[in-house]
């Protein structure tokens, strides 16, 4: 294995101290990715402490791959999640991975709480403790620009900040990478907001070695080929995930109006196509991608009379345009890139707070709330002006209210009402697939809650074409659940699943030195999903006190109305598959 | 490797900031994979957030070489840079600052300037053309650039 994949970075924000530890054999059990940072997790984090509290540690994680071939350099970051109170496990791309690697770290963990707002300046030479006072209150998007201007030297650079929504510890917080990219659930940038960490520059300076260049060539070649002249991915070069708005909303299971509809009648107004062709400015990639995902739009609002526009680039993806744009009913892309926008200036995450919207607009045409509570505002459907003001309400905490508001739908649902529709699951927003008995079993039953853990909106697109039994649902979850760890473990980008097939990521191992089979592999994957689960039940999660809101039984989904008997029998049966022994 | 061509920064203004360029020449030159071992250089800048991708322009009248004292670095005749004699004993790194686009740099370890080489491997895995590759007299491209073959 590449050497410099042994070594964890720990860094004491409190004490202002760091060490470097070798630890071959977390790396040669774990591989890195989610398995490596879901085990120093249950290492670093003490049995039910407050996620605010210092001892909250931050677990930062790259992979084998990273680094070295296409569409595999993600890193994964590991906490105590203050929006769920279990797992917190978030992925993002951006130059953290090959940074980390080639500042010579396979990991770093975050303990302790700084005292005044922290910058940290890690290289292959170690960590400065620099001052952040001054880009306190700034969105990522400024501190990003700031702290790169600064470092004009530096060839590879990764840099990692929250917005004041993190600082002022909004639960769905999020962590800002290099610009287009987000730790984005489960309120990562609240637990950096409670340490006083306000950013992290990484410059990888050093070099990765691999054991046998010749060897690493053609493989990377075949994967290179692979990702460029196939069309595995090619939904993602070309008009971006937001191509998933009219597939989605011709099946209806787009979700609309806070999920009373699974179609939007704005849907080709706000779709990838439209934005393609209308707000499209460029297309930004991960380094040793090439398919550039990440589209970007720009605005150019006029701010005065006599042709005054502010030039904004937003990063826009199908999950935050249904979160922010058919689950609010915006007519406009324009008024749902505003909103994006604001929403990545404050450093919420898109789709949380999109949920939480989508109740209040919901609890407030319902009388659950009124004016008293929004500080005058009088949320409705479409209405861009109140989503703002109130998304700026929510990260400053302006009122009792909105404090509930930043604390997440759940949570705002039991104190004001509105629980039938408060639209999480797990604690966690629902993501924009309203597919199915699968898509909604599968946000339950994965480790972080999320859609992208194991397909499960797949397998009802299937459904709608053919007849699957409740059996294979299953089965298929347990696989995927399981699988996908393996590959979010090296770290491979879930966009380039079909690319990394079994055998490809076994042959991707053997050209950076490490020989697995795909049993192994597979092993692993059911290892890692036990761990996630390890710490979730440890942190007092439980199936049973999973809340699934009456309207996932009433709202009709791509496959019709979910019965709330054949469900729940569904999720007996997962728990009984893959929990039994 | 020897080869018989030239790389040309051709569309700058399309790049997406992949890298693959950066850590093709860092292979090839080193095998290793690395952002400084590299003769290109890659810049995310602002403002406008875009990237800059810079490497050796093939100067006409190249300073680096004009600056060298051991007369270690000269010029071919197509424009290419190579090290005629053993430059390690310089401890000015003169060429390096001489160079006006900043593309020469000194590798850490050899303490010599990292050459680009013409190979054109950076072109091969560019994904928009950003650099391309051509065959010195000939007009077409020799290499297929990934533009062409993405899907």
């Amino acid at each position: 294995m590449s050497k410099n994949l042994d070594k964890v970075l720990y860094i004491d924000l409190g004490e202002r101290k760091y060490e470097v530890a070798e630890r071959p054999e977390l790396f040669e059990r774990f591989l890195g990715g989610s398995g490596l940072a879901i085990e120093l997790l249950l290492q670093e984090c003490l049995k039910g402490i407050d996620p605010y509290a210092p001892e909250n540690p931050i677990v930062l994680a790259p992979g084998p791959l990273g680094g070295l071939f296409p569409s595999a350099g993600k890193t994964v970051a590991t906490f105590k999640s203050p929006l769920t109170g279990d797992l917190g496990e978030s992925h993002a791309g951006g130059r953290l991975a090959p940074c980390m690697r080639m500042a010579g770290y396979g990991a770093l963990v975050i303990r302790n709480s700084a005292d005044t707002p922290a910058l940290l300046e890690i290289s292959g030479e170690g960590v400065t403790f620099g001052d952040a006072s001054p880009l306190t209150g700034f969105s990522s998007l400024e501190v990003e620009r700031r702290l790169r201007a600064c470092a004009a030297v530096a060839k590879i650079q990764s840099i990692v900040s929250i917005g004041p929504a993190g600082e002022n510890g909004v639960s769905y917080a999020c962590v800002n990478v290099d610009r287009y990219n987000y730790f984005g659930r489960l309120g990562l940038g609240a637990v950096f907001g409670s340490k006083k960490l306000k950013a992290i520059s990484i410059v990888g300076s050093g070099s990765i070695d691999v054991p046998d260049p010749e060897l690493y060539k053609k493989t990377f070649k075949e994967l290179y080929a692979e990702v460029v002249e196939t069309d595995k991915m090619a939904k993602y070069h070309f008009t971006g995930t937001p191509a998933n708005v009219l597939v989605l909303n011709e099946i209806k299971a787009l979700p609309t109006k806070n999920f009373q509809q699974g179609s939007f009648e704005c849907a080709e107004e706000i779709s990838g196509e439209t934005l393609g062709e209308k707000w499209l400015d460029r297309k930004v990639s991960c380094p040793l991608c090439p398919i550039g995902c990440m589209h970007i739009a720009r605005l150019r609002p006029s701010f005065a009379s006599g042709y005054e526009y502010e030039p904004i680039d937003v990063y826009n993806n199908y999950e935050s345009i249904y979160a922010l744009g058919s689950n609010l009913c915006m007519k406009t892309a324009e008024e749902v890139l505003r909103l994006i926008h604001r929403a990545n200036i404050l450093g919420v995450d898109t789709m949380l707070v999109g949920n939480v919207l989508g109740w209040a607009t919901e609890a407030f045409e319902k009388g659950h709330i009124t004016k008293k509570h929004t500080a005058g505002v009088a949320p409705k459907w479409g209405d861009t002006e109140a989503y703002l003001t109130m998304m700026d309400n929510i990260a400053s905490m302006t009122n009792e209210f909105y404090a509930k508001l930043a604390k997440g739908v759940e949570k705002a649902a039991e104190a004001y009402g509105g629980e039938e529709f408060a639209m999480a699951l797990g604690g966690n927003g629902l993501a924009g697939y309203y597919t199915g008995y699968a898509s909604v079993l599968g946000t339950i039953v994965a480790g972080r809650h999320s859609h992208n853990s194991n397909a499960g909106y797949d397998i009802d697109q299937k459904m709608l074409h053919q007849t699957v039994k409740p059996k294979q649902i299953i089965d298929s979850l347990v696989k995927e659940n399981e699988w996908r760890y393996v590959l979010t473990s090296l770290v491979i980008c879930l966009f380039a699943r079909r690319v990394y097939t079994d055998e490809k990521v076994v042959e991707a191992l053997r050209a950076v030195g490490i020989e697995r089979s795909v049993k192994d592999l597979e092993k692993l994957g059911a290892e890692i999903y036990k761990s996630a689960f390890q710490f979730k039940l440890r942190e007092g999660f439980s199936f049973d006190k999973v809340k699934i809101p009456r309207r996932v039984f009433e709202s009709p989904t791509a496959n019709g109305r979910l019965d709330e008997a054949v469900f729940k029998n569904m999720l007996k049966e997962y728990i009984e598959t893959e929990f039994k022994s | 490797m020897s080869s018989r061509g030239t790389v040309r920064l051709e569309h700058p203004e399309r790049c997406i900031g992949c890298y693959n360029c950066v850590f093709a020449c860092s292979l090839e030159l080193f095998g290793t994979i690395s952002a400084t071992r590299t003769a290109i250089s890659m810049k995310p800048c602002s403002p406008g957030d875009r990237f800059v991708v810079t490497f050796c322009s093939g100067c006409s009248d190249p300073p680096c070489v004009k600056v060298c004292e051991l007369k270690a670095l000269q010029q071919d005749k197509d424009g290419k840079l190579k090290l005629v004699s053993e430059c390690d004993k310089c401890e000015t790194f003169d060429c390096s600052k001489a160079c006006i686009t900043d593309t020469l740099p000194i590798d850490a370890r050899t303490h010599k300037p990292i050459l680009c080489t013409q190979c054109g491997k950076c072109a091969e895995v560019c994904p928009h053309e950003v650099i391309t590759y051509k065959e010195t007299g000939n007009e077409q491209e020799s290499r297929q650039s990934a533009l062409h073959r993405l899907r």
